[in-house]
């Protein structure tokens, strides 16, 4: 298990998403599960910086939490903002994923590409903190 | 990698060249751009990204902005994205609602 902490802000975003990067090197991830993890990431993190930090005015780091085996890649977020079950929101449905640009709702894209993104992703609230927990597998060729 | 977006305005085209990787940081970057030219005359939104690395949700809530900002008759033509971000347009349906193109004028 590796620990690599985050300031809680969005200007972290990039070297977070280099950070995934060499995690999924280092795991063997294929250059689409790479984009695919770093994505997912990227849209959790920005929800956790941007409703559970800045809109309220809580100051805090994040942690990356992974762990590589010869199967595959778990990373875990966690963060102090306040109890957040990304997967409780409605994700958008096919009929809405249809819809012209002019009658889109701007959000709720994020979390439909984190879940649909990666090969496993899960959460829990745990000793005060958000668990956000993504696993890619390795495919062996 | 550091995001960049140059604009150049002609007659009715507004062509925009998007360089690096667009998150919710850099996604500010891109609608400034958009709202300095949503008062002009502006048919086709022309989104040059050859050299755009990364793409979350960030950026494609500025293409939706952008649509619904400058007006219905505005037609975004993408211009040599990355297949991963075709991925991304694709599963989210946003494929349908602009032009993928390898070059522009088409």
């Amino acid at each position: 298990m590796e620990t690599k902490s985050f300031p809680g802000v969005v200007d972290s975003l990039d070297s977070l998403r280099d950070y995934i990067g060499e995690l999924s090197k280092r795991a063997g991830l294929s250059k689409k599960s790479t984009y695919s993890l770093k994505l997912a990431v990227d849209e959790i993190v920005t929800n956790i910086i941007l409703y559970g930090y800045e809109k309220v005015g809580l100051i805090a780091d994040y942690v990356v939490e992974s762990e590589i085996t010869d199967e595959q890649l778990t990373v875990i977020i966690k963060d102090e903002a306040a109890a957040f079950d990304p997967l409780a929101k409605e994700l958008p449905n096919q009929e809405d994923l249809a819809k012209s640009l002019e009658d889109r709702e701007i959000g709720g894209l994020g979390i439909f590409l984190t879940i649909h993104g990666v090969d496993e992703f899960s959460y829990e609230y745990a000793n005060g903190k958000n668990c956000n927990k993504f696993i890619m597998k390795v495919v062996k060729p | 990698m550091a995001f960049k977006i140059d604009t150049v305005l002609d007659e009715q085209v507004a062509r925009m060249t998007l360089v690096g990787e667009l998150d919710s940081l850099s996604a500010r970057v891109f609608q400034t751009e958009i709202e300095k030219i949503a008062n002009q005359p502006i048919d086709y939104l022309v989104l040059d990204m050859e050299k755009l690395d990364f793409m979350s949700s960030a950026g494609l809530r500025v293409l939706i902005f952008s649509k619904q900002k400058i007006g219905p008759k505005l037609s975004i033509y993408i211009v040599k994205p990355q297949e991963l971000i075709i991925d991304t347009l694709e599963k989210t349906g946003l494929h349908h609602s602009v032009t993928i193109v390898d070059q522009y004028p088409v």
